[in-house]
């Protein structure tokens, strides 16, 4: 029973860290094109969840926040207020493409970790159903 | 005879304590049900503080459905140990004296 209860901790956590890496890919989205932007992004490490049985780091969180320090594009618009002596300033490095696939990763990663607190659930439920007949 | 029943009475009082079930032991049917209603109430204590912290916005949602679903399960078992007991009891109470 305890194994099962950890499996839903453990699903729990994966779609918190999940939950958490959508959210800096919106962040990124909505700051598409605000000038001097860097896109932000963040990296899973292993953590411990409450109760288990194991005693070991086998649960995952999100780790700190880390600026992608790629080069900003320079765009060229003299009427812009940003603008330097030659007409350009700086834009954003976010690259929408690779923000739409890391977004469309974060929700496979998410549905798999919903089924396997489902199935980790429906599991637990027939066992006790066996007490039933 | 009257050396050899005091022998016997000794000798019997000194094996009693081996035999004598032992209150304390994790494996006596009282504590282990004690301890296991200890930990149903804790279990329905954690979702109810989860729920109240995801009302107040301080937890996220994936801590309340899965203390909600532990709470659910937890109360599943309870009912179908009860179910079983109330069954043995009936069959007890339904015995031709």
């Amino acid at each position: 029973m305890s194994t099962l209860t950890d499996t839903l901790a453990l699903a729990a956590s994966g779609m918190q860290a999940q939950a958490q890496r959508l959210r800096h890919v919106s962040e990124n989205i909505a700051n598409a094109d605000t000038p001097g932007y860097h896109r932000k992004f963040i990296d899973f490490r292993p953590a411990a969840i409450a109760g288990d049985a194991f005693g070991q780091e086998s649960g995952v969180m999100p780790g700190p926040v880390r600026l992608d320090r790629g080069e900003l594009p320079r765009i060229y618009d003299p009427g812009h207020i940003l603008a330097d002596e030659t007409g350009h300033y700086d834009g954003s490095n976010v690259d929408l493409m690779v923000e739409i696939a890391d977004a469309r990763e974060a929700q496979r990663s998410y549905e798999a970790n919903l089924r396997m607190f489902d199935q980790a659930r429906q599991m637990s439920q027939s066992l006790i159903g066996l007490l039933r007949r | 005879m009257q050396v050899s029943a005091s022998l016997a009475a000794r000798s019997y009082g000194a094996a009693r304590p081996l035999t004598s079930p032992d209150a304390e032991a994790a494996g006596s049917p009282a504590t282990a049900g004690a301890r296991l209603a200890e930990d149903f109430a804790q279990v329905l204590q954690r979702a109810e503080t989860t729920a109240q912290q995801a009302m107040t916005g301080d937890a996220d949602p994936h801590a309340l459905v899965a203390s909600l679903s532990e709470a659910q399960l937890a109360v599943e078992t309870a009912v179908a140990v009860r179910d079983k007991v109330v069954e043995a009891y009936l069959e007890i109470l339904r015995m031709p004296v």
